[in-house]
């Protein structure tokens, strides 16, 4: 598998968001569901949502970087088709994770 | 407002860098990629001023919204716009990231492009969806009162 003419950081960031989307689904499943966790992101910035932000850009950034880090700074191998799946995908769990819990869930 | 406008810009400019890319060339790439810095500028803006207002003064609209008819503009509608907002964010910023690779030797690299751009186009689209929901939410809550 080789990278067709996409840049490093296009394979870590495109990773980095479909990873980053799912968890901002699972984070509002668990601030919503477990009161522990909405108190604790609350005191951590003075509201909940502000801290959902830092952590959820947080983790997109650092994945982002971590993932253009292997094979001595060249980055993951992975083929467009294989990153738009997995870039489409994490997309669309994360948001019907969202509109799902919301709909139904609660 | 100016939340709302920066929104639509980030829209109108995702469809635009996504026909630029259906239609490209070596005259339209330098275009492309400010575009694209354009559509993530907008989205930035849109949330800084969403949240900021969201964070400060949205409280009152909720409780307007939660004893008027339309308690589902809060109980789904912002709920669901509050944290979707955060992936059209990512996506919005990523775009700039797809469009600095060799788009002319590659179409690999374009589609790549054409998916994140027509990504942030319909979720924006969503995003302004549910705010004008919410939107109507407080009216309604004002004319019943």
């Amino acid at each position: 598998m080789e990278n067709t003419g996409v840049s490093k950081y296009t394979i870590s960031f495109g990773l980095s968001l479909a990873l980053a989307s799912v968890a901002n689904g699972l984070l509002v499943v668990a601030k919503e569901k477990i009161p522990a966790v909405l108190a604790g992101m609350q005191k951590l910035t003075g509201h909940h949502w502000i801290s959902h932000c830092a952590i959820i850009l947080g983790l997109f950034a650092f994945f982002g970087w971590l993932f253009a880090r292997p094979h001595s700074g060249r980055g993951i191998n992975l083929t467009v088709h294989r990153l738009l799946g997995v870039l489409v995908s994490g997309v669309v769990a994360g948001s019907l994770l969202i509109l799902g819990f919301y709909l139904i869930g609660e | 407002m100016a939340h709302v406008l920066f929104g639509v810009a980030c829209l109108v400019t995702a469809v635009w860098v996504f026909v630029d890319v259906l239609n490209f060339s070596e005259t339209n790439l330098g275009r492309i990629r400010k575009l694209t810095c354009a559509a993530a500028i907008f989205m930035w803006l849109a949330f800084l001023i969403g949240g900021y207002w969201y964070v400060t003064a949205y409280h009152a609209d909720k409780a307007i919204i939660l004893k008027g008819p339309w308690p589902f503009a809060h109980n789904f509608f912002m709920e669901t716009k509050e944290h979707l907002v955060l992936i059209l964010l990512m996506l919005a910023t990523y775009l700039p990231i797809t469009a600095a690779s060799n788009l002319s030797a590659s179409r690999d690299a374009r589609r790549v492009v054409l998916w994140v751009a027509g990504l942030v186009a319909v979720l924006a689209l969503m995003m302004e969806g549910e705010g004008a929901i919410i939107a109507m939410g407080v009216k309604v809550g004002l004319l019943s009162r």
